[in-house]
């Protein structure tokens, strides 16, 4: 379902809907696609759900193209991914070769929209070899990397880094993300669309619903982690913190965990999750379809404190949604986590279970912190990460690109 | 008068290239050869990127001493420095150096941040857009600046001392059209003790400036 920009409004204030159509009209229909390696699930497919449409209204002719991969590429991607959040993977001279060729594969389709296009987007490392085969490509390209490569495992890098380095320009979320590389480097962070079924208002039955769905008992509080099944998440973290809080408050537990297409590893860590929960009644691992974006808003706003506690993490999407829903998040002190929970104000930083279950207990021994903080993390997202600021640096990074990034200031 | 043209802005940021610094003494190394717009984004940017209203310093480099460094000697000394005062970023950059090196002077080891907590050099192009409001004259001030974002805040207010040869701010640099008739207006707002304040109370203090000017007349 697309939403006008105008729906919008309500919610950031008609100034930023202005300043994103002015900026859409200096860009005047300038081609502009959007490469992924998934339709659905994950941060990214999410960001470019809303992007796409949203630019086409501001005049932009957006399309958002999506490579298909083999099983074989998705395994060698997901060691790409955890090379470059610096686990040592086992990369082999084969694996780059699937990579490349599947690739060359997906070239040969998309060729004729690509070399045409006036700004390609490359997002994340599974599309991005597709540079090195766009000869007579009359436009700028920008990767975009999605995840934290601030400590990358080397081997990895040094081969994707012959490929990026090719690109006009990269963008990160963080500058602790980025790497060196011989062109300009963006900084800027994701956002979340607050009119999406994931993320907004629900009425009290639709919450109901989910509460009686998964047998969550109403009188007794209620954390949520929700993220892939994916060991940078510590879903297995997050069950040693619940059983230190259990320990002296009735507490319940959801780990709700979807699965991206591009993630094979996903079940080798759902069966580590299941395991570790046990027979324990009161822990509800929910495996559920990229689709399931109600019920993950419902459990959202069914918790009294969201966890997000990863050990690695690129932006935290989640972190994002649940402070829009007016909760206190736990997070791990990493990555974008950072930039969104700060301590007393938005939720709390922590290192490792034991840091968890403390942060919890304070907010279950002080619950109107739980409304209080819930409040301020509202506001900051309202502020900093939906995605009019998300498109609106688009624009503009567009715009800069076009003209050139040398000096302090232009005017639009 | 002519009318006022309210104006909006947005950071766009990225990295300088400059490699991150680890300790003090990586730090002055890379202050001394970043460039200005590093200088400009560090000491005066920080306003308009995501942050709490009640930091404990203003500038980038004093919130590291502090934070990563644990040297609140230096994050103090730092922290105090208002770049708007100074005549130029060169200045700036001097008097900033020349606090490093007081403070390298009298550590028995050079301060230090954990791997992962590094100081990031970074520069942001400011775009500037036209909101298509109007102000007409003196008296619409007030009302008008309530209703501004507060990226026009920081581009009228501070941002304007950096980009105009007067070094002014763009509400008394047009009211001085007509400077007699608007004398208190400006000096109310010459009167604004501007730094320390986040832009939501810097907004505030602006327009309760203006107001008392309004009910004296």
């Amino acid at each position: 379902m697309t939403v006008p920009l105008s729906a919008y409004e309500k919610i950031v204030g008609p100034t930023a809907i202005t300043q994103l159509r002015r900026l859409g009209k200096k860009l005047g229909g300038i081609r502009v696609v959007h490469v992924n390696s998934t339709r659905e699930g994950g941060g990214v497919a999410e960001i470019l759900e809303w992007m796409i449409p949203l630019m086409r209204e501001v005049g932009l002719d957006a399309s958002w193209e999506v490579i298909q991969g083999t099983e074989e590429f998705f395994e060698v991607t997901k060691n790409i991914h955890n090379g470059l959040q610096g686990r040592p993977v086992d990369l082999s001279h084969k694996g780059w070769k699937i990579f490349q060729e599947v690739n060359e594969k997906n070239m040969d389709k998309l060729r004729p929209t690509l070399k045409d296009a006036e700004i390609v987007v490359v997002h994340d490392p599974q599309p991005a070899f597709l540079l090195a085969l766009c000869d007579k490509r009359k436009g700028k390209w920008i990767w975009r990397g999605h995840i934290d490569i601030s400590r990358p495992f080397r081997p990895v890098w040094k081969v994707l880094r012959t490929m990026l380095e090719k690109y006009d320009a990269s963008i990160f979320s963080m500058c602790e993300f980025a790497q060196a590389l011989p062109h300009i480097q963006f900084l800027v962070p994701p956002s979340i669309d607050p009119l999406s079924p994931k993320n907004r208002d629900l009425e009290p039955s639709e919450l109901e619903t989910v509460r009686a769905r998964f047998g969550i008992d109403p009188d007794r509080p209620l954390l949520v982690q929700v993220s892939r099944f994916d060991r940078f998440k510590d879903p297995v973290g997050v069950i040693q913190a619940y059983r230190m809080v259990r320990k002296v408050v009735p507490v319940q537990l959801v780990l709700a965990g979807g699965s991206a297409a591009d993630d094979p590893e996903g079940n080798a860590v759902l069966e580590d999750v299941m395991e570790a929960a046990g027979e324990d009644p009161d822990i509800h691992v929910l495996n559920l379809p990229p689709s399931a974006h109600l019920t993950i808003n419902a459990i959202q706003r069914l918790a009294d404190i969201i966890l997000q506690k990863s050990t690695r993490e690129g932006f935290g999407l989640t972190v994002t949604e649940g402070m829009w829903k007016g909760k206190p998040v736990i997070g791990g002190d990493t990555g974008g986590i950072r930039l969104q929970v700060v301590n007393h104000h938005t939720g709390f930083l922590v290192n490792t279970p034991e840091g968890a279950a403390h942060r919890i207990r304070y907010l279950l021994h002080h619950r109107e912190r739980i409304r209080e903080i819930g409040e301020e993390a509202r506001e900051f997202v309202r502020e900093n990460f939906l995605l009019s600021r998300h498109l609106r640096e688009y624009l503009t990074l567009i715009l800069a690109i076009r003209r050139g990034v040398d000096g302090r200031s232009f005017e639009v | 008068m002519t009318p006022f043209k309210v104006k909006d802005c947005a950071l766009l940021v990225r990295m300088s290239g400059l490699p991150p610094a680890i300790n003090l003494r990586e730090l002055r190394e890379r202050l001394a050869a970043c460039s200005e717009n590093a200088l400009f984004h560090h000491f005066c940017e920080p306003l308009l990127r995501p942050a709490f209203d009640h930091p404990d310093y203003r500038n980038d480099f004093a919130v590291w001493a502090k934070w990563y460094l644990a040297d609140r000697v230096l994050a103090e000394r730092l922290g105090i420095l208002d770049p708007f005062s100074m005549g130029s970023l060169e200045e700036v950059r001097a008097v900033t150096l020349d606090i490093i090196d007081e403070r390298l002077s009298e550590v028995a080891a050079i301060p230090s941040a954990a791997p992962g907590d590094e100081f990031y050099f970074l520069e942001a192009t400011t775009i500037v857009f036209d909101t298509e409001d109007r102000i007409a004259s003196a008296r619409e001030l007030a009302p008008a600046i309530r209703k501004m974002t507060n990226g026009s805040v920081y581009y009228h207010f501070l941002e304007a001392r950096r980009r105009t040869p007067a070094g002014r701010d763009d509400f008394s640099a047009w009211l001085k059209a007509e400077e007699k008739k608007n004398a208190k207006y400006i000096r109310a707002l010459d009167s604004i003790d501007f730094y320390f304040h986040t832009l939501s109370n810097l907004k505030e203090e602006i327009i309760a400036a203006l107001e008392k000017v309004e009910r004296k007349r």
